[in-house]
């Protein structure tokens, strides 16, 4: 029963949340209590996540940083209070629509769904799905997984195009759907599957942190391109603008190359793997042209 | 909160092939039943059978029991899982690893593994239920039957266990609402029952509350079915007079 | 019918039953009383081996109950016996009750069974209930519908342990009426009772035990005007004077 009751305090909630909390906007917000609040992740490494200390530590929190550092000089606020708020993929919408968290950076895809409900900044990265396997498998690419079993990880693109690929092009797979990443390496490292398909940051990560990285291998032609955002609450163009303003400034400076090589091109804690993950092309071009549009959109 | 509520998203595609939302809850629904349904017979068959086992006289058949239900009840049910999941797969001979993890479809194998894990881990309990049902009789009644020349599986058959199980319908009451409560661990193998689909549908379409609404509404209105349905069984059975039965 | 030999028991310590020496002969009434505790219950339930003994014999109908090699239930299924407390089973109407036995352990068939039983129910005087659950009906009633569910299995023996102890005084002679019609018809008994009454018109002899031993065995007559012991005597005191 006690789950039950969950669903219904989540409904009800839900239902009296609509009220809008913050009429005013983020900024005069953030003016008049003199903090921001920052949501983070628990484990998305290396984006943001939680190591040795209460502070969560990653590539978007570094970006979300730099934007706090902007409002303090814009607001001229110096001592600008910044208070972190554990998010997790289901509640990471409605805590910003809610107004209990400002700005979400961590590993967050901007997509059309996500659009009617929050805002999203200029991209801070972007993946392609691929497929990590060993390297003795045989498998090189998407056909070459007609008929057999792979792994992917419950409630991410990679799971939609595994089954719509079986719809449209019959390649018959069995798609199993773990609960997390962890849980689908384990799937692939215990041969109940002999691909997993993930962007392909992830399944860098998955395979630094495997007994022997030397034995698997990503490989595959990206199926899909997913662009990254910090999500924040809709129609605030003010707020938007600052946080905007604060990234693209960083891919001006190229600041963002020392960033991107700290997280991913060097040992991050907590056991200082390497995920060895050079920048895609893909990236590059964003930089260049930094959007807030989905890569759907593009 | 500018929440975009949403209610006919369980009308709009999913995006993969001409599936709508909707007929992911309801594939949900279907093995979040038949995960449940399959495994409360086997552990109402299995837990009668060792809730007997611990009334019995033999020392070596009650121990066997016992054992099984310390065993069974205090080693979580997550941890239950991985083991049939992930481990029990690694016993079995080297052909048939191969044939279970990969010839045999990933939803089957799941499907297995977790109905074995529910099943095993529901027994224990029944066991206990079962235990409570029978001990709670007189004496008088295992007197009366054998000094009619019952033997003893003939005293369990008519006279202790059509007593004891009237007893214990409302605790095994809680423990089918239970089964299905349970079932939701399915989603850790991958296997997609109700409360996968509904998170599944909260990731994809962005509208999370009207997910965990339709959910809310379809474990309620399934418990409330299960609910009536034991209550049913209970007043059909109901003998007058009997201790915890339904008449009076 | 029934012979016991040389017969002891013990509960640990507890030395139950001590040294019994005991007959009752086909069509024979007997009758055993004796103050509380003195091993009554204990020594009428070795007789269908609902407790064993420690030392000695019990013989009915020719077999040896206390061998190991005696096929208990074939012998139960030969011997009736009534409870205190009637231990009818609950979730079955009076007509299941009676049949019950008959049909799965002596393989009858359900409609013999059932012709039997409304005669045995007749003959108790509750036809009218065949289909009552036990719960809906009096503690006499109760007790009539055990006499009649220990019949069905046509015992040679029937064995009463207290029989109308549990029963509000005025359900008493229902219940005695029908045991005294059962040993006009030439059934063996052996009666747990403290009912002098009954005792003394039906009985053929009264058993007095005390510590588990038996300490008189007479017929009534001789042993309510002539106890020899003072036990006896003091018990039968105690059991004739109505409280005051
Ligand atoms: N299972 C047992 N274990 C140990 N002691 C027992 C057991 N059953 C009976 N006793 C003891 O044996 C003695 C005789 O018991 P029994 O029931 O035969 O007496 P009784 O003559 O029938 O008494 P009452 O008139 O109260 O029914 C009592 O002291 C009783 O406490
Ligand atoms: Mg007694």
């Amino acid at each position: 029963m006690r789950f039950h009751q969950k669903l219904i305090a989540s409904a009800v909630v839900g239902g009296l949340l609509v009220t809008p909390a913050f009429a005013e906007g983020t900024l005069d917000k953030i003016k008049k209590t003199g903090t921001i609040t920052l949501g983070h992740r628990d484990s998305s490494i290396p984006f943001s996540y939680l190591a040795n200390s209460p502070q969560p530590i990653g590539y978007s929190v570094d970006i979300a940083n730099k934007v706090v550092d902007k409002l303090k000089k814009d607001l001229n606020m110096p001592n600008l209070q910044v208070k972190y708020n554990l998010v997790t993929s289901q509640t990471r919408i409605p805590l910003v629509q809610n107004g209990t968290v400002d700005l979400e950076c961590g590993s967050t895809t901007n997509n059309l769904e996500r659009q009617r409900q929050v805002d999203f900044s200029v991209g801070i990265f972007e993946i392609g799905t691929r497929l990590l396997t060993k390297k003795t498998s045989g498998v090189k690419d998407f056909p070459d997984l007609k008929g057999k079993n792979v792994v992917t990880t419950a409630g991410t693109t990679s799971e939609r195009l595994l089954k719509s690929m079986n719809a449209e092009q019959g390649l018959g797979m069995n798609v199993i759907s773990a609960k997390d990443h962890g849980e689908s390496f384990l799937m692939l490292e215990t041969g109940r599957a002999v691909a997993f398909m993930m962007d392909d940051v992830l399944l860098a990560g998955e395979m630094a942190k495997a007994k022997r990285p030397a034995d698997w291998v990503v490989t595959g032609k990206p199926q899909s391109f997913e662009i990254y955002g910090c999500m924040m609450r809709k129609g605030d163009p003010a707020f938007k603008k600052t946080v905007d303003d604060a990234i693209r400034a960083l891919y001006k400076s190229g600041e963002i190359n020392k960033i991107y090589a700290k997280w991913f091109q060097s040992p991050v804690p907590p056991k200082n793997v390497n995920l060895n993950f050079p920048m895609s092309p893909e990236f590059k071009k964003l930089i260049q042209n930094p959007t807030d549009k989905s890569a759907e959109q593009m | 909160m500018n929440y975009h509520w949403d209610w006919a998203v369980f009308f709009k595609s999913t995006g993969i092939g001409d599936e709508i939302y909707l007929d992911w809850f309801v594939a949900g629904l279907g093995w979040t039943v038949a995960v449940a349904l399959v495994a409360w017979c086997i552990a109402l068959a299995l837990g009668a059978v060792l809730g007997v086992m611990r009334t019995l006289p033999n020392k070596a058949l009650s121990g066997v029991a016992t054992a099984y239900v310390e065993l069974f009840r205090n080693v979580p049910l997550l941890v239950q899982l991985f083991v049939w999941y992930f481990l029990v797969p690694d016993l079995l001979p080297e052909r048939a690893q191969v044939w279970f993890k990969q010839e045999l479809n990933p939803t089957t194998s799941a499907y297995l593994s977790v109905v074995a894990c529910l099943a095993f881990f529901t027994a224990a309990r029944v066991c206990e239920q079962v235990r409570t049902g029978i001990q709670a009789l007189p004496r008088g009644q295992t007197m009366a039957a054998m000094a009619m020349g019952f033997s003893l599986p003939q005293v369990y058959r008519h006279v202790l266990l059509p007593q004891a199980f009237r007893i214990i319908i409302p605790p095994l009451t809680s423990e089918f609402l239970n089964i299905f409560k349970n079932s939701s661990v399915a989603s850790l193998i991958g296997l997609m029952e109700l409360l996968a689909q509904t998170k599944q549908t909260a990731e994809f379409s962005a509208n999370l509350f009207e997910a965990f609404t339709l959910a809310t509404l379809i474990y309620f209105v399934l418990n409330m079915s299960l609910m009536k349905g034991m209550g049913w069984l209970e007043k059909r059975v109901a003998v007058p007079g009997l201790i915890g039965s339904g008449g009076k | 019918m029934i012979r016991f030999n040389s017969v002891h028991k013990w509960f640990k310590d507890l030395h139950v039953l001590n040294d019994i020496n005991l007959e009752v002969k086909a069509g024979e009434v007997v009758v055993v009383c004796g103050p509380s505790g003195s091993g009554k219950s204990t020594l009428i339930r070795t007789v269908n081996q609902l407790e064993t003994i420690s030392q000695g014999e019990i013989w009915v109908d020719g077999v040896n109950v206390a061998d190991p090699k005696t096929d208990l239930n074939a012998l139960r299924a030969e011997v009736g016996f009534v409870f205190q407390h009637f231990n009818l089973y609950p979730h079955l109407s009076v007509l299941d009750n009676i049949t019950l036995s008959p049909i799965q352990v002596k393989g009858m068939d359900k409609a013999a069974a059932e012709a039997r039983a409304v005669q045995l129910l007749e003959k108790v005087g509750l036809a009218h209930k065949k289909d009552a659950f036990p719960a809906q009906l009096s503690g006499g009633q109760q007790q009539r519908v055990a006499i009649a569910r220990g019949l069905a299995m046509d015992p040679r023996v029937m064995l009463f342990d207290e029989p109308t102890s549990a029963l509000d005084p005025e359900m008493i002679g229902e219940v005695l009426k029908v045991m005294k019609d059962l040993a006009l018809s030439g059934m063996t008994m052996m009666v747990v009772t403290h009912e002098m009454g009954f005792a003394r018109e039906v009985a053929d002899r009264v058993v007095f035990i005390d510590h588990g031993q038996v300490l008189e065995s007479a017929a009534p007559a001789e042993f309510f005007s002539a106890p020899r012991t003072e036990r006896a005597q003091q018990f039968l005191r105690q059991v004739l004077t109505p409280m005051r």
